[in-house]
C-alpha cells in the first residue's frame, strides 16, 4: 500500500502547490491590505512618518486604549465635494458603459460573424490597443482636443467652426477618453460570448419566418446577455475609480472620486481620509462585482 | 454579401478609426520638426535623438523593463498555478473565494489597489522590518498581484480547451503526475504561457497609478516620468517615446497572437 | 458444449479457472448518479472481451476504473490476483487505447511510442529496439518521424495501438477502438485487431456501442444498461439466447410477442399471445402457467409458410407494408394485427424484380419451436 500513499501524497502536494500558493499570495498582497486600509481609515492624521496616529495605545496598568475615529467617514458623506465626486464618478461610469456598449456591440458582432481568416486579424486589432500603454493613449487625446489641437484645426480648416471649441479639460473630454480607453474591455467579452453563439439558431429563426432584426432581438440579444453584463462590469467598475483620465483630460468642474483620493493622499497627505474614501469606493463597487461574479460562475461552468 | 453586412462593416471600420487615428496621429507628429506638436512644419527625427540623450528617461525605462520582466516571470508561475487549481482541482473548498480573489484585481480601481498595497508595505516595514524602504521590490510585488490574475485568465482558457485524455494517456503509460505535467501539459499550454508573459510584461510597463503609490523616492518608472512630463503639456519627445512603445507592443501582440494561433489541442468530441 | 477441447478454450465455463481480471461488486457514483451500479465480472486470460451498451450505460466508466483513471466508490478490482483498486493508473500493468487516440501532438510517432518505455527507464538501446519492433508490427515504420496531425485516421489508430502495446501489457483496454474510423476501414481493422490479439495472446477488454463490432471480435460480450450488466455470454449465445428483452432488442432485429404461458409440457411451452393465437416454443426454464412472458424471434428465422392453417402452430398471416432492400437480404415488415408489425428477413436469391413478395401482398409466415426464446423480463 506504499503506492497508494505516494499517490495520495502527490495529489496532496499538487493541491497545496496549485491552490495554496496563489491563495497565499493574493491573501497577503490583495486581501490583507484592505484590512489595513479599513484600520487606517479610522486613524487621525498626524505630523509623523507615516502620517497617521495609531489606533491602539498602551496607557499603563495593562490597559489598552483603542480610539476609533469615524470622522473621516462622516466627512466623506457630509462634505459636498466628496459626495459630488462620488455621484459624478458613478454618472460618468454609467454614461460611458452605455456608450461603450452601443459602439462595442455592433463591432463585436461584426467580428464574431466575419469569416474565420479575417476574424483573427480583426480580433488582433482589438487586442492591440488593449495592450498599448494606457497613459500614451490618453495623452494622444490631449493633442487632439486642445484649443489649438488637431481636431479644432481640422474643423476650422473645413470651415465648420470659426472659433476653437473648448473640449479639453471638460467632462466631454473625460467621456471621450474613457470610451476610447475602455472600448476593448467591452468588445472582448462580447466577442467571446458571440463566437460561442450558434448562428444556426438565427437561420432557424429566419426559416421559421422571423425577420432579421426581430431574430436579433429575440435570439441573439438574450443569448449574449452574459457577455453584455461581463463587458459592462469590466468597464463600469474600474471607471468609477479612474484617475489618469480625469486628471489629464478633465477640468476643475469634473470631479471624480479616484482623483479626489489621489489629491488627499499625495496633495494633502491625509492618509486616513484617503483610506476612508477607498473604503467607501470599495463598498460602492462590491455590489456590481458580486453580481458579475455570480453570473460568471453560472455561465463559466462550461470552462471547468 | 448582403446589405446588412455592409452596414456592419462600415460601423466596424469607423470603430477601428476611432481606436487607431489618435495613436496614428501621435506617431505621425513624432516626426514633426516643430516643438509645437500640433503644427506640422517638416519631417525630422530629432526628437528621437533627443530622447536617446534623456538620461532620466532612459534610467526610468531601464528600471521599468527590469520590473516588468521580473514581474512577468513571477506572474506566469503564480497565474499558471491558479489556472491549474481552477481547471484541475474541480470543486475544492474555498473555490468561490479563490475565484473572487483572482477576478477582483482585474477590475479593482487602481487607486484602491495602489493605496492599500502602500499601506500594507508601510505596516509591514513597521512591524517586521521588511520590505526595507520602497522601490524595485514593492513595485514588482504590486505588479505581480494584478498581472497574475490576467495570466490566470489566459492560461485557464487554454488549459480548459486541452484534451484531458492526453494527460490520462500519459498517466496510463506510466508517467507520474508531475512528469505528466512537465512533459505533456506544459508543452501544450506553452503558447498561453508566452502570451501570458508578454501580457504581464506590458501591463507592468504601462502601470502608472499603482507604481506611484508604492514607489520610493529613488525609484521612478517610465510611466511616472511620462506622466510628470505630460502634465506639463504636450511634448514631441513623449510622442517619439510613445511611437517606440507602440512599435514594441505591436510586435509583442503579433508574436503572442501567432503563438496562440498554433493548432490548439482541442477537446475531442468524445 | 461437452467437447473437452472446446472447454479448454472457454475458461469461463471451468469452475476451477482463475480469472485474470475480477471486478467485485463495483459501484461508481458521480454525485447522485450511479454510473456503474454493483457490477461483478470475471475476465479470463487471453480473452477478447467487449463491454457493449448505448452511450451513458457506464461501460466507459467501468473501463476507466480498470485503467485506474477513476476510483470505484465501492467494491474492489483484482488484476492477476492482486487488488489494484487503490493503485493509480501509472503503476498498473494495464494500458489503454483512448477513443480519441490521445496521441501527443507535440511528439513524433516514434516519441509517442517511446513515451511509456521512457517512464519505465528502459535503457536507450532496448527502447529503440522495442519501438522498431512495434512500428514494424503495425506496419508504420515509415511514419516514425511524422507528427500526429500529419497522419490519417487509420494511421493514428495504428500509432495509438503501437503506443499501448509497446510496454507489453498483460491487459489492454480499448475505448471504442474503431469508433473514429470510417465504415470501410473499420471492417478490415476489426479483423486486424483480432489477429493481433490472437498473435500476442494479450487479454483485450474493449468498450463499444457497435453491436456488429462486438459480435465480430469478441470471445464474450457483456451487455450493459443503466450501469448494470444484463448478460455476459459468447456472441452466439447473446444473439440466439438473450436472457432479457433489452438484450434481445439491443442486438440485431427481433420480433417480440407478449403473452402468457398457457400450458407447459417437458421443455415446451404454449404461449397465449395477444395475436389471438398460441405460439409453441421450446424453453429450457420451466414456467408456471399464467406467467407473463415475451417470445423473441429473429426476423431471419421466419419463413414463408407453404401450408397455412387457421390454427397452425407458430404461423401468422399479414399484409406486406414495407420492404427494405439491403442488397443481400430484404426486410419485409408485415402487418399482422392493427397494433403489430412483424419483420421477416429473406435472402435475395432472385434479382429484386423477380421476388415473390410485394407491397400490399398477403403473406403467411412460420417458424420452428426451437428458433426463438421465451423471456420473462
Amino acid at each position: 500500500m506504499l503506492l497508494k500513499k505516494t499517490h495520495l501524497r502527490d495529489r496532496h502536494l499538487s493541491r497545496v502547490l496549485n491552490i495554496g500558493t496563489p491563495y497565499l499570495w493574493l491573501g497577503l498582497f490583495f486581501l490583507l491590505p484592505f484590512a489595513i486600509v479599513l484600520h487606517i481609515s479610522m486613524a487621525e492624521t498626524a505630523l509623523a512618518q507615516p502620517p497617521y496616529t495609531s489606533l491602539m495605545n498602551w496607557v499603563g496598568d495593562g490597559v489598552l486604549q483603542i480610539r476609533l475615529n469615524l470622522q473621516n467617514f462622516v466627512s466623506v458623506f457630509t462634505d459636498e465635494l466628496y459626495l459630488a465626486a462620488l455621484l459624478n464618478s458613478l454618472w460618468i461610469a454609467l454614461v460611458c458603459t452605455i456608450a461603450c456598449l452601443l459602439i462595442g456591440y455592433p463591432m463585436a458582432y461584426a467580428i464574431a460573424t466575419s469569416p474565420e481568416r479575417q476574424r483573427v486579424i480583426l480580433l488582433m486589432l482589438i487586442i492591440l490597443p488593449f495592450w498599448t500603454s494606457f497613459l500614451i493613449r490618453v495623452y494622444a487625446w490631449i493633442g487632439i482636443l486642445k484649443p489649438n489641437g488637431l481636431l479644432n484645426n481640422f474643423l476650422m480648416w473645413l470651415g465648420l467652426i470659426h472659433e476653437p471649441l473648448t473640449i479639453l479639460h471638460t467632462q466631454t473630454a473625460i467621456y471621450i477618453g474613457v470610451v476610447y480607453s475602455y472600448l476593448p474591455f467591452m468588445i472582448l467579452p462580447l466577442f467571446a460570448n458571440l463566437t460561442r453563439l450558434d448562428f444556426s439558431l438565427l437561420e432557424a429563426a429566419a426559416d421559421l419566418g422571423c425577420r432579421p432584426f426581430k431574430a436579433f432581438l429575440k435570439v441573439t440579444l438574450p443569448l449574449s446577455l452574459p457577455g453584455i453584463v461581463a463587458g459592462s462590469m469590466l468597464v463600469f467598475i474600474p471607471v468609477v475609480g479612474e484617475f489618469v483620465i480625469p486628471d489629464l483630460l478633465g477640468g476643475p468642474d469634473s470631479l471624480m472620486i479616484g482623483k479626489q483620493l489621489w489629491t488627499e493622499f499625495f496633495g494633502n497627505k491625509d492618509w486616513p481620509l484617503a483610506a476612508a474614501l477607498a473604503i467607501c469606493l470599495l463598498g460602492l463597487l462590491v455590489v456590481p462585482f458580486v453580481l458579475m461574479q455570480r453570473l460568471e460562475s453560472r455561465i463559466g461552468g462550461d470552462e471547468l | 454579401m448582403n446589405h446588412g453586412r455592409w452596414k456592419l462593416y462600415t460601423f466596424l471600420g469607423l470603430g477601428f478609426a476611432f481606436l487607431y487615428i489618435p495613436v496614428l496621429l501621435l506617431i505621425v507628429y513624432s516626426f514633426n520638426e516643430s516643438r509645437l506638436v500640433t503644427v506640422w512644419s517638416g519631417f525630422s527625427t530629432k526628437w528621437y535623438a533627443e530622447l536617446m540623450q534623456n538620461q532620466q528617461l532612459l534610467d526610468a525605462a531601464w528600471l521599468s523593463v527590469r520590473i516588468a520582466a521580473t514581474n512577468a516571470c513571477f506572474a506566469v508561475v503564480l497565474g499558471t498555478l491558479a489556472a491549474n487549481a481552477l481547471v484541475r482541482h474541480g470543486k475544492f473548498r474555498g473555490r468561490t473565494g479563490f475565484q473572487l480573489l483572482l477576478t477582483a484585481p482585474l477590475v479593482m480601481p487602481e487607486v484602491i489597489t495602489g493605496l492599500s498595497l502602500l499601506l500594507l508595505f508601510v505596516t509591514m516595514e513597521k512591524t517586521i522590518g521588511w520590505p526595507d524602504g520602497r522601490g524595485f521590490t514593492t513595485i514588482t510585488i504590486a505588479h505581480i498581484t494584478f498581472s497574475m490574475a490576467y495570466v490566470a485568465v489566459v492560461v485557464r482558457s487554454r488549459l480548459s480547451q486541452m484534451d484531458r485524455s492526453l494527460e490520462e494517456a500519459a498517466m496510463d503509460l506510466g508517467a507520474r503526475p508531475l512528469r505528466v505535467y512537465m512533459s505533456i501539459t506544459l508543452p501544450l499550454i506553452a503558447p498561453a504561457l508566452l502570451s501570458g508573459w508578454l501580457l504581464a510584461f506590458t501591463l507592468s510597463l504601462d502601470d502608472l497609478v499603482i507604481s506611484t503609490f508604492v514607489a520610493g523616492p529613488g525609484s521612478t518608472t517610465l510611466p511616472m516620468v511620462v506622466y510628470s512630463s505630460v502634465r506639463m503639456g504636450v511634448s514631441p519627445q513623449i510622442n517619439a517615446l510613445a511611437s517606440i512603445v507602440v512599435l514594441i507592443v505591436s510586435v509583442a501582440v503579433i508574436v503572442a497572437g501567432l503563438s496562440m494561433r498554433q493548432r490548439p489541442a482541442t477537446k475531442s468530441s468524445a | 458444449m461437452a467437447n473437452p477441447e472446446q472447454r479448454k478454450l472457454e475458461p469461463w465455463q471451468d469452475p476451477k479457472a482463475a480469472p485474470y481480471v475480477r471486478i467485485d461488486h463495483v459501484t461508481k457514483q458521480f454525485g447522485d448518479v450511479y454510473a456503474v451500479d454493483d457490477v461483478s465480472l470475471d475476465i479470463f486470460q487471453g480473452e477478447f472481451f467487449s463491454l457493449l451498451g448505448s452511450s451513458g450505460c457506464g461501460k466507459s466508466t467501468l473501463l476507466r476504473m480498470l485503467a485506474g483513471l477513476e476510483r470505484p466508490t465501492k467494491g474492489r478490482i483484482y488484476i492477476d490476483g492482486a487488488d489494484v483498486t487503490d493503485i493509480p493508473a501509472y503503476s498498473r500493468p494495464v494500458n489503454m487505447m483512448f477513443q480519441s487516440y490521445a496521441l501527443f501532438p507535440h511528439m513524433t510517432v516514434e516519441q509517442n511510442v517511446e513515451f511509456g518505455l521512457k517512464q519505465d527507464r528502459m535503457p536507450r538501446k532496448e527502447r529503440a529496439e522495442r519501438v522498431g519492433e512495434m512500428l514494424g508490427l503495425l506496419q508504420i515504420s515509415e511514419l516514425r518521424k511524422r507528427k500526429p496531425d500529419q497522419l490519417s485516421g487509420g494511421q493514428r489508430q495504428r500509432v495509438a495501438l503501437a503506443r499501448t502495446l509497446a510496454k507489453h501489457p498483460k491487459l489492454l483496454l480499448l475505448d471504442e477502438p474503431l469508433g473514429a474510423l470510417d465504415k470501410r476501414l473499420r471492417e478490415s481493422a476489426q479483423f486486424e485487431l483480432v489477429n493481433l490479439q490472437e498473435r500476442l495472446g494479450i487479454t483485450f477488454v474493449t468498450v463499444t456501442h457497435d453491436q456488429e463490432e462486438a459480435m465480430t471480435m469478441s470471445t464474450r460480450i457483456a451487455v450493459m444498461n443503466a450501469g448494470q450488466i444484463l448478460q455476459v455470454d459468447t456472441p452466439t449465445a447473446i444473439y440466439e439466447y438473450p436472457e432479457y428483452r433489452f438484450v434481445a432488442d439491443f442486438i440485431g432485429l427481433v420480433n417480440l410477442f407478449d403473452g402468457r404461458v398457457a400450458e407447459t409440457q417437458d421443455d415446451q411451452v404454449l404461449v397465449e399471445t395477444n395475436l389471438g393465437r398460441r405460439l409453441h416454443m421450446r424453453c429450457s426454464h420451466p414456467h408456471a402457467v399464467g406467467t407473463p412472458v415475451t417470445v423473441a424471434i429473429r426476423p431471419e428465422k421466419l419463413q414463408i409458410c407453404q401450408t397455412y392453417h387457421e390454427n397452425g402452430v407458430n404461423q401468422v398471416k399479414g399484409v406486406v407494408e414495407d420492404i427494405a432492400y439491403l442488397g443481400d437480404v430484404s426486410i419485409y415488415r408485415v402487418r399482422v394485427s392493427p397494433e403489430m408489425l412483424v419483420e421477416m428477413t429473406l435472402t435475395n436469391i432472385q434479382p429484386r424484380t423477380e421476388q415473390a413478395l410485394t407491397w400490399g401482398q398477403e403473406v403467411a409466415m412460420e417458424w420452428s419451436p426451437t428458433s426463438g426464446v421465451v423471456l420473462t423480463e
